[in-house]
């Protein structure tokens, strides 16, 4: 499984930028892109919201890849919104598993 | 904006980067320092797309519009269809740097930008520069070929 995400970023401290991008591709695109943010509540348990906004909206495990990482995010002092790009030519749960886990592992926030 | 506006930066901690791994993905960042700006710049260039995000100032991820090249007819040249799919200023900043660039590169294109909306020169002089970085690295056609990508070389690249 290929992934690529931002090896070499032009702004210096990664740390102040505002939004996550992540992108794993298999297929030579960018594939379906998702947007998953923290939503601002009064409530204590946290709500997220994840949408598909550019591609497959019949994949459930691509909605549920990003809600996992948007809930990794959220667990850090300052979530951030995450912009989720991912072109697979399986969406099986295995796969999705190991996309989960490796971001976390290379983990920037 | 003449081209003696626009200065490189080789500040040794923003560095200009090119990452070219054997998964055939090849990612480039870079700055450029203009007079009240700062323009960062990442492209990342897969088989069949290239994304590109220019920051203005910030790491902000800012507005995405997504861009491919398309034709009713196969004796038409091919037009260009953008969208904007996250953000969005009121005026598309950056709707028409990514038109472009799909017409100088015949590649589906997906833009990421921040750059504050009504501020028409700084998005020309964002788009002059990326299109020379694009040339050098070969993803954009040179100067001297005009016209948009014909929809024959399109295919085939697609």
């Amino acid at each position: 499984m290929e992934q690529s995400s931002s090896r070499c970023f032009p702004v210096s401290h990664k740390k102040l930028s505002l939004d996550i991008k992540v992108m794993a591709s298999q297929i030579g695109s960018m594939g379906t892109i998702l947007h998953a943010r923290k939503e601002e509540g009064m409530s204590i348990d946290p709500t997220y919201s994840v949408s598909v906004i550019l591609g497959k909206r019949d994949e459930p495990m691509l909605m549920a890849c990003g809600r996992q990482l948007i809930q990794h995010i959220s667990s850090s002092r300052s979530p951030k919104p995450l912009v989720l790009s991912l072109g697979l030519k399986d969406h099986s749960l295995e796969t999705l598993k190991a996309i989960v886990s490796t971001v976390v592992e290379n983990r920037l926030w | 904006m003449a081209e003696g506006d626009v200065r490189s930066t080789h500040n040794p901690e923003i560095v200009s980067c090119d990452d070219n791994n054997e998964d055939g993905v090849q990612i480039n960042c870079f700055t450029e320092d203009l007079e009240s700006y700062t323009l960062h710049f990442q492209i990342i260039r897969l088989q069949k797309q290239i994304f590109v995000w220019i920051g203005c100032n910030s790491a902000k991820f800012g507005h995405l519009y997504a861009a491919a090249p398309f034709a009713l007819r196969k004796s038409q040249n091919s037009m260009v269809s953008v969208a904007s799919i996250l953000g969005g200023a009121s005026d598309n900043t950056g709707s028409s740097i990514a038109r472009r660039l799909v017409l100088k590169t015949g590649l589906n294109i997906v833009l990421a930008c921040n750059i504050p909306k009504n501020s028409p020169m700084l998005e020309a002089d964002a788009e002059k520069i990326l299109i020379q970085k694009l040339r050098s690295l070969g993803y954009a056609r040179p100067k001297s070929e005009g016209s948009p990508v014909p929809l024959s070389k399109v295919e085939s690249r697609t």
